[in-house]
């Protein structure tokens, strides 16, 4: 059963599979063994050493070691409950809104500790964009809410503005769908529509890391499909790391996969050895759907 | 128990419950209903000659040459009234001293009710008082004078276990046999043109100041005061109970000196609102001295005070119920705390903070214990804006009350009483309605 | 994307400066908006000390016992007394009566707006909840003195006697049910019947003819003064509506809806599901309501200043609620006019020891119904 599956996923991937020098590093087999992406060199660009996050008392992940390489896509799989989210809302840190939530260990951005003192959380966030699980528009125009990061960091020019949002949207793909109506009430649009507005609107303030939190998860597959298109088109550019439910999803979008249970890292590697030949004993079992 | 009686108390229980909500709803109607419809008549009411004349004379409003003609016209039906009065001034005066006297005493009652109804006679001095310087102006006014030009009042004490009755004797009677008695029945039958009543619609009641002791004019200082008070009260309340919501809302954390400062906030919620008034005299004007004495700038701080938590409890709420997605949306784009507050999540929660708000404007226009010491008196000039901070002012609550209890006429002027509640309740309830229709669509945002 | 800008990033480290900068200013911001938030919030201790102290010097110059004991007020006599005990019981009078018409109403508005009524009819229902909270209360006072006490005075017996009509007969008859059935539930099936129309016929005949008695009582009553303390406890029950019915309803919409199912999973009826199971579950809330009505009422002003009659004198007899009373509230409303002539004095400070007391009574009522609150929630929380 499990092999049918993977044949299925292999044309899937194949069918979506980007241009060809994209897809090149991974199957060359270049990076086999992640860890050793953290000597220093620049295609690391988040870097865990021994990280663990608790909400009081409760260890919601446990002593994660992980290098997540630059320019790539690494998805996040993993049962219900066992820290993906956490994990995620660690990098850029808004996890800082429970106040019952705190860290042990480092997490490094660009060689730059995270979690210390001196880091300035406005700056990290801004380089650091995220996408929520379900789409969260805030209640303005579609302007505005894509102009809002631009405005906060200082641009007031109106031209500029327009640019910058016009270069988004259609970053975005979703240009040609509302470009008449931009002064209308971004909660107007379609599920999907806004989820592809939030998309846009994180891109909007010029992040290096995009994350995602199950962007489609509230969507319809018509709508996913978008989505994952666009994630297609933005690696290469950007460091995304997205957590999904959805295996196919994972294995169709990512180059790299992790794979958390009850808050431990189980298994992160090239999204293709992990979905054919999985290390582990607990990956392969999830990944075959035994549990979770 | 039986299935059939445990079904007839359920039933019954049910009643139970209907029967309460039909009782409040009828309390409600009870309650507006009278001051709806006769506080109606301050504004429409059958207005006489005398009204016009007034008008005419002491706003200049009115075309002059119609009410000229009016005025004549009812002169003219009021001539016999006073030609019977002087004939019969001449037939007394054959009369012995004694009987006289009697006489004399009784024509006087007699000319000071008609005098009262249709003003003063033609050629007589001209009164002080604009309540004696024309007869009334309204006609169900008028027709209550009537009863005491036709009817003498007699208290009647012969049962001692009881309270003193009252009897109405007819006049005519008195003057029997005279050439007074056609007096009565002519001035009961011609009284309608005499007098010329017609449904008038008097808009100016609203903005025309107050003359001869609420006789006469409008309620416009009162309006006016409510208002500045109101606004005042707004003034220190919006910012101080927005803020404080705020803090507690996004930047407080849990501990002791919150849940001090959440009992403190309940207990003003709970303190009656006559200590609020004892509190505002006794700090505001006797301790700070911000006003020499009663002053609009007291009595809306103090005001303020009164529809804090109101307005912090409101806000608060309104902020909580901005989904959390949102902030974080802001947060996760690099704004800072304080920006996300700004630009994200008080846009979110305004319509919830106004809806709160325009409550608190109502309360703040209809309470009366809080300015009783601090800013309110019963007759004053409508204000200037920066009198606000030295002068007091009258208001519409406070002269609600002066006006039925205190006033030297209570009866003569029910119409300006009941005006001025029907005034006050309709701010209050168009505030509320606004707060209504304010949250439906609050409620339709977030479901659609 | 947009090159240029990417290759200018601002660094993730914070200077030396800009982070004690930063640190300051949160701190700075904070403070502010801790200071307006307790200002606000503290105002209330700022009340209690100005109350009390012009409140002591009465006490200083006249001590306490006068004050407690004697119901002797003539604060404006050659030779001034101070006893308040008449009009503490004036103020006690009419909350108890206010209180007697605002909970069993309020209580079974809450229920059937909770657990009877349809949604819909709910809708237009809140609204006049609304609105009765929202009218003024010197509209309420002009009403009672101007409308109501003369309607009281001219047909105050018939009045009562309608009313009691209204509201003990619903009552007899449900009554007289009850304890038909209840006694005849052990017969045998033969004579049930008949026993039970017989015990009905007696009971009936029995409540007809005490009802009677009473309609005829009760019109015989001529009410010398509308203004009075029955005319006062109504309406200040209409007021202090809107408080308990929200409150109470909030309670039992909070008692949830699985002790609801299970009650009538039981077999249960309606009333016997909301009396047995809901009620208790809420008990603690409709409490508070009753707790928050005692305090709408002991507070109000112009009502009972307007419509009270302000007679200092405990009635006669003492539950004579168709005698005028006087308030706390009435008194330091009317009193202080005269009174503030004369600053310094006892007249002038025995209206702050008034004040003072019907602020220590709200206080502590407003501490038990929150230690109410926080109790019921803590043993929801368990
Ligand atoms: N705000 C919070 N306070 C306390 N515990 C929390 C909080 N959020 C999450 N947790 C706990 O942390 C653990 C991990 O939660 P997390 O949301 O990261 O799981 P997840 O992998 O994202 O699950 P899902 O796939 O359902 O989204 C869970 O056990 C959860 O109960
Ligand atoms: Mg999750």
């Amino acid at each position: 059963m499990k092999g049918a599956l993977m044949e299925k996923e292999e044309k899937k991937d194949v069918l979506l599979e980007p241009p060809e020098d994209q897809r090149k590093r991974n199957t060359s087999g270049e990076v086999t063994d992640l860890n050793a992406l953290a000597e220093g060199n620049g295609e690391v660009h988040v870097r865990t050493e021994d990280f663990s996050i608790f909400y009081g008392t409760n260890e919601a992940v446990k002593k994660v070691k992980m290098n997540i390489p630059s320019k790539h896509v690494t998805a996040i799989i993993g049962p219900s409950g066992c820290g993906k989210s956490t994990f995620l809302r660690a990098i850029n840190r808004m996890n800082d809104l429970i106040p019952s939530c705190y860290t042990k260990g480092k997490m490094y951005f660009d060689d730059h500790d995270i979690y210390s003192q001196k880091t300035d959380v406005v700056t990290l966030r801004r380089r650091i964009g995220m996408v929520f699980q379900k789409p969260n528009p805030f209640p303005k125009s579609i302007f505005d809410n894509i102009a809002y990061g631009p405005r906060l960091h200082g641009n007031k020019n109106k031209n500029e503005l327009f640019q910058i949002v016009e270069k988004s949207l259609m970053h975005a793909a979703l240009w040609d769908e509302v470009k008449d109506r931009l002064n209308e009430n971004a909660l107007g649009l379609s599920g999907g529509q806004q989820q592809r507005l939030c998309l846009a609107r994180t891109m909007a303030v010029d992040p290096e890391i995009l994350l995602m939190d199950e962007p489609t998860s509230a969507l319809d597959p018509k709508a996913t499909a978008k989505i994952e298109d666009l994630i297609a088109e933005l690696r290469g550019e950007y460091t995304i790391i997205i957590v999904t439910h959805n295996m196919q999803q994972a294995a169709r979008v990512s180059d790299y996969t992790a794979f958390f249970y009850e808050g431990i890292l189980i298994e992160f590697g090239d999204t293709k050895e992990l979905f054919q030949t999985p290390r582990e004993k607990q990956t392969e079992d999830y990944i075959t759907g035994r549990f979770g | 128990m039986r299935l059939s009686t445990r079904k007839l108390l359920d039933r019954s229980f049910t009643g139970l419950g209907f029967i309460s909500i039909v009782i409040m709803t009828a309390a409600l109607l009870f309650l507006l209903t009278p001051i709806f419809i006769r506080g109606s008549r301050a504004f429409l009411f059958r207005a006489t000659v005398e009204h016009r004349l007034l008008m005419l004379e002491k706003f200049k409003r009115g075309n002059p040459e119609k009410i000229q003609i009016e005025v004549e016209q009812t002169q003219k039906m009021r001539r016999p009234v006073y030609d019977m009065m002087s004939q019969y001034e001449k037939e007394i005066s054959q009369l012995s001293r004694l009987e006289k006297m009697e006489k004399k005493n009784q024509l006087r009652e007699l000319k000071k009710y008609i005098e009262n109804l249709l003003g003063p006679a033609p050629g007589e001095t001209r009164p002080v008082l604009w309540r004696d310087q024309y007869g009334q102006t309204r006609w169900e006014r008028a027709l209550a004078h009537l009863q005491k030009v036709l009817y003498r009042e007699k208290w009647d004490y012969s049962d001692p276990t009881k309270m003193g009755q009252k009897i109405l004797i007819p006049r005519t009677e008195d003057f029997k046999g005279t050439s007074l008695e056609n007096l009565f029945p002519y001035i009961e039958n011609n009284l309608k043109k005499m007098l010329s009543p017609r449904l008038t619609f008097y808009w100016r009641f609203l903005t025309d100041k107050s003359y001869d002791a609420h006789f006469f004019g409008g309620i416009w200082p009162e309006m006016l005061g409510t208002l500045y008070l109101t606004l005042g009260a707004m003034i220190f309340a919006i910012p101080m109970g927005v803020i404080a919501a705020i803090y507690l809302t996004e930047y407080a954390k849990q501990g002791t000196v919150i849940s001090v400062l959440r009992t403190c906030i309940s207990t003003l919620a709970g303190v009656p609102s006559i200590v609020f008034g004892l509190f505002g005299l006794a700090f505001f004007i006797n301790t700070i001295k911000i006003s020499e004495s009663k002053s609009v700038l007291a009595g809306s701080m103090t005001l303020a005070l009164l529809i804090l938590p109101t307005v912090i409890r409101a806000s608060e709420e309104a902020i909580r119920a901005v989904p959390v997605t949102y902030k974080e949306a802001a947060l996760s784009l690099g704004a800072s705390k304080w920006h996300t507050v700004l630009t994200v999540i008080l846009p979110a929660a305004l319509p919830g903070i106004l809806t709160g708000i325009v409550i608190s404007m109502g309360r703040a226009a209809g309470e009366t214990a809080p300015i009783i010491f601090t800013a309110a008196v019963s007759v004053g000039k409508p204000l200037k804006l920066l009198e606000t901070f030295t002068q007091p002012t009258p208001a519409l609550p406070w002269n609600i009350y002066n006006l039925a209890t205190e006033h030297e006429a209570v009866d003569e002027i029910r119409h300006v009483q009941f005006g001025m509640v029907l005034t006050l309740v309709l701010m209050v309830l168009v505030l509320n309605m606004a707060a209504i229709i304010l949250r439906a669509r609050i409620s339709k945002k977030l479901k659609g | 994307m947009f090159q240029n800008t990417k290759n200018k990033r601002e660094s993730l480290l914070l200077s030396e400066r800009a982070h004690r900068l930063q640190r300051v200013g949160s701190f700075l911001g904070q403070g502010f908006l801790f200071f307006i938030t307790s200002i606000s919030t503290l105002a209330v201790l700022f009340i209690i000390f100005f109350i009390a102290k012009d409140a002591l010097p009465f006490f200083q110059l006249e001590g306490f016992r006068e004050f407690f004991t004697s119901t002797h007020w003539y604060p404006s006599a050659e030779k001034p007394e101070f006893g308040v005990m008449a009009i503490f019981y004036g103020s006690a009078m009419v909350t108890i009566g206010a209180i007697l018409v605002a909970v069993p109403l309020g209580i079974s508005a809450a229920v059937c707006l909770s657990d009877v009524l349809p949604f819909i009819v709910r809708q237009y229902v809140k609204p006049v909840i609304e609105i009765l909270a929202a009218i003024p209360s010197v509209a309420y006072g002009f009403f009672a003195l101007v409308v109501f006490a003369p309607t009281l005075q001219k047909h105050g017996g018939h009045l009562l006697s309608v009313a009691s009509w209204l509201i003990l007969t619903p009552l007899a008859v449900i009554f007289i049910i009850v304890i038909s059935d209840l006694t005849t539930t052990r017969l045998s099936d033969k004579v049930r019947n008949p026993s039970r129309l017989a015990i009905i016929i007696f009971l009936g005949i029995c409540f007809a003819w005490g009802l009677f008695q009473m309609s005829h009582y009760f019109n015989g009553i001529i009410i010398t003064s509308g203004t009075n303390a029955l005319n006062v406890s109504i309406i200040l029950g209409i007021m202090a509506l809107p408080t308990v019915v929200s409150v109470s309803e909030d309670a039992l919409q909070a008692a949830g809806r699985e002790l609801r199912e299970g009650s009538y999973a039981l077999g249960a009826t309606r009333a016997e599901t909301i009396i047995r199971t809901i009620i208790p579950a809420a008990s603690s809330g409709i409490l508070a309501a009753t707790i928050l009505g005692v305090m709408r009422a002991i507070g109000e002003t112009m009502v009972v200043w307007m419509a009270s009659g302000n007679a200092a004198q405990v009635p006669k007899p003492w539950y004579n609620f168709l005698s005028p009373v006087r308030t706390l509230t009435a008194t330091i409303a009317g009193d202080m006019g005269e009174a503030d002539h004369v600053t310094g004095s006892s007249r002038y400070h025995v209206l702050f020891a008034m004040a003072l007391s019907l602020l220590l009574f709200s206080f502590l009522a407003n501490l038990a119904s929150e230690w109410i609150v926080v109790r019921e929630q803590k043993k929801l929380g368990k």
